[in-house]
């Protein structure tokens, strides 16, 4: 099971996000970042589906995620696109493999500048599910 | 802890700023091996990413750090001021299709592609020249040129230190405005505070005149986030340590350090040159409303508030060539610096200071307290004090619309829910922050402007 939350910010915007698993975890935070671009679904073209593979290393399972989320961000520019789902093909801390889809938009909803790591911290709660926050610059 | 951290604020200020993380960034500005003097942070300061925003340090040249969160994501998001001949009253009956014009003619909100597409090779001029490519092909004059700081150029630009990924997005995103704080403005000339200065500077009470407010767009976003990427991996190479990963950063003189130095000198040329073709739809837009016989708009200056220069500063009575992190501050330069324009040398640099919607914005100039102080710095603007949802939970962007056009405001957006968190009671008391500064001595008011019509993304 996976769930993510908006949460306030003085200047941007705040999202945790938690999950069963790892896989979720990341799952769950292109799926939150997607909804901030994009809040409404309905202007998303159904007929012009996108899919593009990332490949990435990165020194911590923390960096990971938000490599991972950047890299999302730049092809969501770059093909006008809004992407929702993520299929993996490799994860573990330190790397991922995977293919990402989506479908184009005709305009984005808010103007994220980039993820950041400020605040970000992938870890294991009390409950021994995945856990972090990700803080965007609007 | 290597230098002191320094806060410009008013009581009530300094109060407010206990309630993010602004102060604790700020101490962890202090760390930054090759520092100087203190790290600062001026009245509009909020949390950032790794330094606060309003934030202000220098470190030593060569091998001091440059941190890309010194700088912020957005490079060289800053202002621009066009002056006009005419009194707003003269205006007035004609406000609403000029604001509706503009609206047209400036390409706005999020993702949004400008008239001006360019090829990669385009592209690379534009940001190795900056706006000496705008004046080569006749979108600027050389008489803009000399208003702009440091010419609308830096000359370490490197279009090899930008990733195609970063240029993918920039291509077509040259002469918009994007959105969310960012605006064009109309605004009217409401209150002179120096006569002389404001007569010098072109300015007069009643004046309309035009505020300009963007970035770098994708293509800065990008190099920032390629550079902080590049530089956490490095940094335990060079024996760097930093409390927040958002303050990563290497020695100035490092491969790494040259590359992102390099790389965000060529976004800042992207940004100038974004803000000089923002202009000539400005313009156009003028001309097609109020004609020939009115004159054009003159560019009065235009000023980066998220950048990293190489400056001269005397610490401990030396002379010293400091890497000047400037995140959320503007450069204020005083009368007789050889970097303002010789037609500003009497009066000092202008600073230009964008209030929120719907309240006021001011022209300060540079002073030598700016230069003694703050590394030639003051503040940039009057800084969130609430969130966006808070904001739009005060009211609805369709009331709040309301609110501004019965108080005299045109607006013209696609966005009326984001307008809300734009409101003016989302930031803090712009008159309080310029006063902060301009009794600190690091700036000095000259003259304050009030809105007619916004024109946001």
């Amino acid at each position: 099971m996976k769930t993510y939350k908006v949460l306030p910010h003085t200047a941007d915007v705040r999202l945790w996000v938690e999950a069963d698993s790892r896989a979720e975890l990341f799952s769950a935070a292109l799926e939150g970042m997607a909804g901030l671009i994009k809040t409404s679904r309905i202007e998303l073209l159904k007929e012009k589906s996108v899919e593009n593979i990332i490949k990435l290393e990165a020194p911590d399972n923390t960096a990971l995620l938000i490599d991972f989320l950047s890299a999302v961000l730049t092809l969501t520019h770059q093909c006008k696109a809004v992407f929702t789902e993520v299929t993996f093909a490799r994860l573990n801390e330190t790397s991922l493999n995977c293919t990402i889809k989506g479908f184009e938009t005709d305009g984005f909803d808010d103007d994220i500048k980039a993820v950041t790591y400020h605040e970000a911290d992938v870890k294991n709660n009390s409950s021994g599910r995945f856990e972090t926050m990700i803080v965007f610059d609007i | 802890m290597r230098v002191p951290a320094r806060i410009y604020a008013s009581k009530e200020m300094l109060e407010s700023a206990f309630r993010d993380r602004s102060l604790q960034q700020l101490v962890n500005v202090t760390t930054l091996p090759g520092i100087q003097r203190a790290a600062l942070v001026m009245p509009d300061a909020h949390e950032g990413y790794g330094f606060p925003i309003g934030g202000v340090a220098a470190t030593e040249y060569p091998d001091g750090i440059i941190s890309p969160g010194g700088i912020g994501y957005d490079i060289n998001c800053g202002v621009r001021l066009l002056t006009s001949n005419l009194h707003f009253k003269d205006v007035t009956v004609k406000l609403d299709k000029l604001a509706q014009r503009v609206f047209e003619k400036v390409p706005s909100g999020v993702g949004k592609s400008g008239h001006h597409k360019l090829s990669v090779k385009e592209l690379d001029e534009v940001l190795r020249e900056g706006v000496n490519w705008a004046v080569k092909n006749g979108y600027a004059t050389p008489e803009d040129q000399k208003h702009i700081e440091s010419s609308g150029f830096l000359s370490d630009a490197d279009p090899r230190c930008v990733s195609l990924h970063a240029k993918e997005r920039g291509k077509d995103q040259l002469g918009t405005m994007g959105a969310g704080n960012h605006f064009v403005e109309i605004d009217r000339i409401d209150e002179i505070f120096d006569e002389t200065v404001a007569s010098r500077l072109g300015l007069f009470t009643g004046q309309c005149v035009f505020q300009i407010h963007t970035g770098s767009r994708g293509l800065g976003h990008q190099v920032a986030t390629d550079a902080l990427k590049v530089m956490m991996k490095v940094m335990p190479k060079y024996g760097v340590s930093l409390p927040d990963r958002e303050l990563a950063g290497v020695p100035f003189s490092s491969k790494e350090g040259q590359d992102y130095f390099k790389g965000m000198c060529a976004a800042a040329n992207f940004a100038w040159t974004n803000r000089q073709l923002i202009t000539l739809q400005v313009r156009e837009a003028w001309q097609d409303v109020l004609g020939n016989e009115n004159g054009s708009l003159s560019v009065l200056y235009d000023v980066a508030h998220n950048i990293a220069k190489i400056e001269f500063y005397k610490i401990d009575g030396r002379n010293k060539k400091l890497i000047v992190h400037r995140k959320g501050a503007t450069r204020a330069f005083p009368p007789h610096h050889p970097d303002v324009p010789e037609h500003y040398r009497e009066t000092g640099q202008p600073v230009l200071i964008p209030g929120s919607m719907g309240t006021a914005s001011y022209v300060l100039v540079g002073t030598e307290g700016a230069m003694k102080e703050t590394f030639g710095s003051t503040c940039h603007g009057a800084g969130r004090a609430m969130s966006r949802t808070q904001a739009r939970k005060e009211m609805p962007g369709k009331e709040l619309l309301q609110m501004l056009t019965e108080g005299g405001v045109s607006v013209q957006t696609k966005d009326i829910w984001s307008l809300a968190e734009e409101a003016p009671y989302a930031y803090k008391d712009v008159e309080c922050v310029v006063d902060v500064v301009h009794n600190a001595g690091i700036a000095k008011k000259v003259a304050r402007l009030r809105p007619m019509a916004v024109i946001k993304g």
